[in-house]
């Protein structure tokens, strides 16, 4: 059996997808047509049924329907179209592996051998309507035996629509021939023979139709009389869980922004989930709404990823870690589309050991880290990272590190030997200070704009490297210094940048 | 009836253990690695709010880093930067297990000193770490001093909401009653070696304690050897 998911006025529906659900159930009520075209002259493309029945037709411009009064006009998406194509499809693929992508607002699923695990045909019909109908979809569904027929009844009949094998052409005979794909002289004919219906059509005997109509003329009988079997081209949409939308006009706030996002958002998890991945990269691409004065090219673009520690299919974190970081974001002007993307892998099965210890939870933790990234920063002015775990890098050049992502299952199991030690409190960057110098050491230090006197001084220890790179090269000669101070005495680690010259106080000991 | 207290008595001979009533311990505690300190605070105490001040501190707290980062996962506040992760290491830290926020590195809008105490919040409230330490070692006494005495009473009725040790790298003690545990040190200075710098002493004062309980009068004295001696 074969079950086609058919989205009538699917222009329509894509667009209104991406509404608010409580506003989305109102629109679908109301008159609502979408304009193509021209900017100087759109005109409406497609229409809902309240629409029609208000006397909106397709091809009216964008003034005679104003004229109407109370119909919502929207402007046509393609990019919400191919969304919501996808989506269909992947509405398709949470029942069956074989699903096509007939054409826009099409798709057809196998269902062989689903019966076992969704019962009867009408219970996967009914689960398929209730599930698209979550996804935004107001969708019509028909199951038969042969992808074609299941087509021709899911277009032609509202709900769910199920033919039992043999009744095809019982079933589709009040049909009419406008939805065969025949050429517009074909179905020229068909009205001159007074054809008006599939049952019409299928009565007519085979051999006069094929000697005026052709072999075209006969596979349309076939196609009425429900005979025509072919195998599905089922596509596989797994590599590409992207969700876009484009904005009538720029937008300027986070909040209507945020609201957006948060939509899709939801839907790539969702669409995460029923394929049981999760993700833990995420791309967005905002486009401004800038334009270039010269060419009247837009080509301004906002471009962020996000690689989480640990992948998720959590959208309320998916969400949080990417407003956390607009917050603090400024834009060089309005946003005129939104595109994410997540890059798909498996999730995580990761059992929590019992001896380890308690653990900040790593989904809540990359919430945390993007609320504390927000309020220190990123990376500081050499590129160094101001959030993360540090790692001690193997050079002799001193205070080398890096800042890695702070992980919450740190799995290391080794051994260290732990010794209480005398630690610097680091001056970063270091002090720029002056040292009078008497028979080759440090005589007088300035601490903090004072002169102090060296009671002792330990060194000079030189040490080099880069040499190779003008711009990293170091020189320096270190001093160890008991410095007496007011009223105390203070360890202080200083040298002097042989390259420059300078003295710089860099760490205390006693600090 | 009689048969009861015998039978009691019988049985505690044999399972001496039996008859114990389970006395839970009030705080848990985060040892400092120095066996000294620990001996006279018992350790870093456990939903607490603690203070370290005085000159040292910075070495308390890398010992104290070391320690705890093999139990729990560690956070560490960084209000001017000056924590050095070389020394971390050499004391034997589970760097992996520490998170380190450096403040005032960025061009943000809030101060140091009001990220420092943003950042702790949060770091706070988001649970799972053992030890929470915020070092404000570099901000004067000035700053410091204007900071509300509402906003340590905030931290400290936070932490006692978590299994969080939540520590103050401080000059001078300035949470006053909200602190557990206030630990105040200084140097003492000693003849040094003719080449090297190679340890100095410190002497430990008790201003507060957990319990409460007036400070005993006993100031350890421990001394701490540099990485290279």
């Amino acid at each position: 059996m074969f079950a086609c998911l058919y989205v009538p006025d699917f222009s329509v529906q894509a667009v209104l997808r991406l509404e608010p659900s409580n506003t989305q159930e109102a629109l679908r009520r109301s008159p609502v047509a979408v304009l193509d075209g021209p900017v100087t002259l759109p005109k409406v493309t497609a229409l809902n049924e309240p629409a029609r029945k208000f006397g909106i037709e397709v091809g009216m411009t964008k003034l005679q329907v104003e004229s109407y009064g109370g119909v919502t006009l929207r402007k046509r998406s393609l990019d919400s179209e191919d969304v919501a194509q996808i989506g269909l499809v992947t509405c398709g693929n949470s029942f069956s592996p074989r699903v096509e992508s007939t054409c826009l607002g099409t798709a057809i699923l196998d269902l062989i051998g689903t019966e076992k695990l969704f019962g009867t045909s009408e219970n996967i019909a009914q689960k398929i309507f209730a599930t698209a109908a979550e996804q935004g979809f107001d969708l019509r569904v028909a199951v038969a035996a042969n992808p074609d027929t299941a087509m021709y009844a899911a277009r032609g009949f509202a709900g769910i629509t199920i033919i039992p094998p043999h009744q095809e052409a019982e079933r589709l005979a009040s049909l009419n021939v406008q939805l065969l794909p025949a050429a517009p002289e074909t179905l020229e004919i068909l009205d001159g023979w007074g054809i008006q219906t599939f049952a019409e059509l299928a009565a007519l005997p085979e051999i006069p139709l094929t000697q005026r109509l052709g072999q075209s003329g006969l596979y349309l009988q076939k196609l009425a009389q429900g005979r025509i079997k072919r195998t599905l081209v089922s596509v596989d949409i797994f590599s590409t869980f992207v969700e876009s939308y484009e904005f009538d006009d720029p937008v300027e706030l986070l909040e209507s922004l945020a609201f957006l996002l948060h939509r899709l958002i939801q839907q790539i998890a969702e669409r995460l989930m029923s394929h049981s991945l999760a993700t833990n990269e995420l791309r967005l691409t905002l486009d401004l709404g800038v334009t270039q004065l010269r060419n009247g090219s837009k080509g301004e673009q906002y471009k962020r990823e996000w690689k989480l520690p640990l992948p998720t299919q959590d959208k309320n974190m998916l969400f949080s870690v990417v407003r956390l970081d607009l917050e603090h974001t400024t834009l060089t002007a309005p946003v005129q589309k939104i595109t994410i993307e997540a890059i798909p892998i498996k999730p995580r099965h990761v059992q929590a050991d019992l001896f380890d210890p308690p653990t900040p939870e790593a989904e809540k933790l990359e919430i945390t880290l993007a609320r504390v990234r927000g309020i220190a920063g990123s990376t500081d002015n050499y590129g160094i990272g101001c959030v993360g775990s540090p790692r001690v890098v193997d050079s002799h050049k001193p205070d080398a590190f890096l800042i890695q992502p702070f992980l919450s299952e740190s799995r290391t199991t080794e051994k260290r030997v732990l010794r209480p030690i005398l630690a610097p409190r680091l001056f970063r960057p270091p002090l720029e200070t002056s040292v009078e110098v008497s028979g080759g050491r440090p005589h007088v230090i300035r601490l903090w704009k004072s002169p102090c006197r060296v009671l002792a001084a330990f060194g000079p220890w030189c040490n080099s490297g880069n040499w190779w790179n003008s711009r990293t090269a170091w020189i320096r000669e270190e001093w160890d210094v008991v410095v007496k101070t007011f009223g105390d005495v203070g360890y202080y680690r200083i040298y002097r940048d042989q390259i420059t010259g300078a003295w710089f106080i860099e760490a205390a000991f006693n600090k | 009836m009689r048969a009861t207290p015998l039978l009691r008595s019988e049985l505690e001979a044999l399972f001496p253990e039996a008859f114990k009533t389970h006395q839970p311990r009030r705080h848990d505690t985060i040892s400092t690695g120095i066996s000294e300190v620990d001996l006279a605070t018992g350790g870093i105490p456990v939903s607490t709010l603690s203070e370290i001040c005085g000159s040292g501190k910075t070495s308390v707290l890398t010992s104290l880093l070391a320690h705890a980062s093999h139990e729990h996962y560690c956070a560490l506040v960084d209000g001017k930067d000056s924590f050095d992760p070389a020394s971390a290491d050499a004391a034997g830290a589970n760097l992996s297990r520490l998170l380190w926020v450096r403040c005032g590195k960025s061009k943000q809008k809030l101060p140091p000193l009001e990220q420092a105490f943003a950042i702790a919040d949060i770091l706070l409230h988001s649970g799972g770490f053992g030890l929470v330490a915020v070092d404000l070692g570099d901000f004067s006494d000035r700053l410091l001093n204007k900071i509300e005495p509402a906003i340590w009473f905030r931290f400290a009725r936070a932490v006692e909401k978590q299994r969080t040790a939540l520590v103050f790298i401080e000059e001078q003690h300035h949470a006053r009653s909200c602190a557990g545990l206030v630990l105040n040190l200084k140097t003492k200075h000693s003849p040094l070696s003719s080449t090297l710098i190679m340890k100095l002493e410190f002497e430990a004062e008790l201003i507060r304690t957990a319990d409460k309980k007036l400070p005993s009068s006993v100031r350890p004295i421990f001394a701490l050897r540099t990485e290279w001696a």
